[in-house]
């Protein structure tokens, strides 16, 4: 009996070691292939449709001429334009929901958020985004340079001088060591005209 | 004359009793202010076990164990009011935020890759943290916990420290330098050569820039304007850190735990010519060290006994030891 609840206690205590590591969402469609790079360099691939897994700590790459579509939180989309690099990151805080964090090192990603999900949070070498019941699309060169268009909803821009709140239909930039800087109103169905595809036809290979 | 003296006795007691009202005012506010600074309080980092020993700077006595909810914890910073305690932890490459009042850690944000150092803006908006293994420091917003930008480094940076007008911050680096970051443009606006592996910088109450070159034998410093590296002395194998303090009317001396000795070295930082002026022993592998605000008490954590040893500096002698957790690295408080 005591040998049984002994067994009983190692496979709870093995089911909470392995339970450490948080899936945070799902790769649901590639154009081409999305590399998924997980914390201990594994590597695992998404070449049309499916489901694959993500956790947190995972690096997201896409090539030439490959874009993706993932789903993380509670159901917000994210997609992937090629050449884009992401980090999957949460931040915990006490008496709060997780906040999922995209950290994204080069690329572009375009993210909607659900109605009533969470807020979500885009890093940059140089700016923050932080959303909530929003869609926009962001843009990051290599040398971090940050572009940031908000399509429907508001998100805040911030950069380590200041915060600035940008509504639908406008836009804004960052450079490293400079303030935000408001850009031309955009058209947001032109900006984000790359993601029709992945939207349109979730099993494309 | 009787009706005189009368209203004298009255006109006495009234001043009689002000005055006493006046004192309890008084006395109730000096009270209040003692309860609002009645806890001094010193904080550890440890690594081994990525807990923070939290001691009563007082009494020496340990008021609790705090889990950082990550792995090796290695820096602390406190913010100046002290509710906030901002903790590295290498492994997790994540920065804790610990509630000072509850004793618990109430936040953790992932910074990057083997996050070694965190340090405060000098109005404590923001935290600069040093993320060894990406060769960048992150910036924090320390109100919204959101990394806002980062700034790429030479290799490896491993300490941070702000120029008291908060125009400059000096990072050094693995590559035997200090490099020098404008806050306002965050470029690089200076690199100084200072010798084999440097480790940590402070500030020190004059201004200047204070090292140690961890992988040799000594401290240098920064001229705050010129950013020149101006003073270079050899002190030991493997200087770690630096705290500053008084002896009596002496100082301010600078004391910088050098782990190879076993001892806490005491310069005269006050003249042109530095000199050591006392050593302390403290026993193997001294790191991590804080002063008082008041400069009469060293707070030094010994790395492989896991102990903390309290130095009186009027004396220079070892007053108390507290058993703290394991490989303490990092020991700070109340500025």
């Amino acid at each position: 009996m005591c040998i049984l609840a002994l067994a009983i206690l190692w496979l709870c205590m093995g089911a909470l070691a392995t339970a450490q590591v948080r899936q945070i969402g799902k790769a649901q469609n590639a154009i081409g292939a999305l590399v998924v790079i997980r914390a201990d360099g594994v590597q695992e691939r998404l070449q049309g449709g499916g489901s694959l897994p993500l956790y947190e700590g995972d690096v997201l790459k896409t090539d030439i001429a490959c874009r993706a579509l993932i789903e993380i939180g509670d159901g917000a989309q994210i997609a992937l334009n090629e050449l884009t690099t992401l980090k999957l990151l949460v931040r915990w805080e006490k008496n709060k929901a997780i906040t999922p964090i995209l950290r994204v090192s080069r690329g572009e990603v375009w993210v909607k958020t659900t109605n009533g999900s969470r807020s979500i949070e885009a890093e940059t070498p140089v700016a923050n985004v932080a959303a909530r019941e929003s869609e926009f699309d962001l843009k990051v060169n290599e040398d971090g340079q940050t572009a940031l268009t908000v399509i429907e909803g508001v998100a805040e821009f911030g950069t380590p001088f200041d915060t600035c709140s940008v509504v639908a239909a406008n836009a804004t930039s960052s450079v490293r060591g400079k303030p935000c800087k408001k850009l031309p109103a955009s058209e947001g169905t032109t900006t984000i005209a790359w993601t029709n595809p992945l939207l349109a036809n979730p099993t494309l290979k | 004359m009787s009706a005189g003296f009368s209203l004298l006795r009255v006109w006495l007691f009234v001043v009689v009793w002000m005055a006493h009202a006046g004192c309890a005012q008084l006395d109730s506010l000096f009270k209040k202010t003692d309860v609002e600074v009645a806890k001094p309080r010193i904080y550890v980092a440890n690594e081994s076990s990525s807990t923070i020993s939290v001691l009563d700077a007082k009494t020496f006595r340990l008021v609790g164990t705090i889990d950082t909810k990550n792995h090796s914890t290695h820096d602390l910073a406190l913010t100046r009011d002290g509710t906030r305690l901002f903790a590295t932890n290498l492994a997790s490459g994540r920065l804790s935020v610990i509630d000072t009042n509850l004793l618990e850690t109430v936040a953790s944000i992932y910074i990057g890759n083997r996050c070694h150092v965190v340090a405060l803006s000098n109005d404590n908006r923001q935290a600069w943290i040093a993320n060894i293994g990406e060769d960048t420091i992150s910036i924090m917003d320390t109100a919204t916990y959101r990394v806002l930008g980062t700034i790429p480094l030479g290799k490896g940076p491993t300490s941070i420290a702000f120029s008291q007008d908060g125009r400059f911050a000096f990072v050094s680096t693995q590559g035997k330098t200090v490099q020098v970051i404008d806050t306002a443009t965050h470029q690089v606006v200076r690199t100084i050569p200072v010798g084999a592996d440097p480790h940590f910088l402070v500030l020190s109450p004059d201004g200047r820039i204070w090292g140690t070159n961890a992988g040799g034998d000594d401290i240098f410093i920064i001229d705050p304007v010129t950013h020149e590296k101006v003073i270079t002395m050899d002190v030991g194998p493997q200087p770690q850190q630096i705290a500053f303090g008084y002896k009596g009317m002496q100082g301010p001396n600078a004391y910088v735990t050098v782990s190879g000795l076993g001892k806490v070295v005491v310069i005269n930082a006050e003249a042109k010519t530095l000199r050591v002026i006392d050593q302390i022993e403290v026993g193997k592998g001294p790191n991590g060290i804080w002063s008082n605000p008041e400069g009469t008490r060293l707070y030094v954590g010994q790395q492989p006994t896991n102990l903390l040893r309290v130095i009186d500096t009027g004396t220079n002698q070892i007053i108390t030891t507290v058993s703290v957790g394991s490989k303490p690295v990092r020991v700070i408080g109340a500025r």
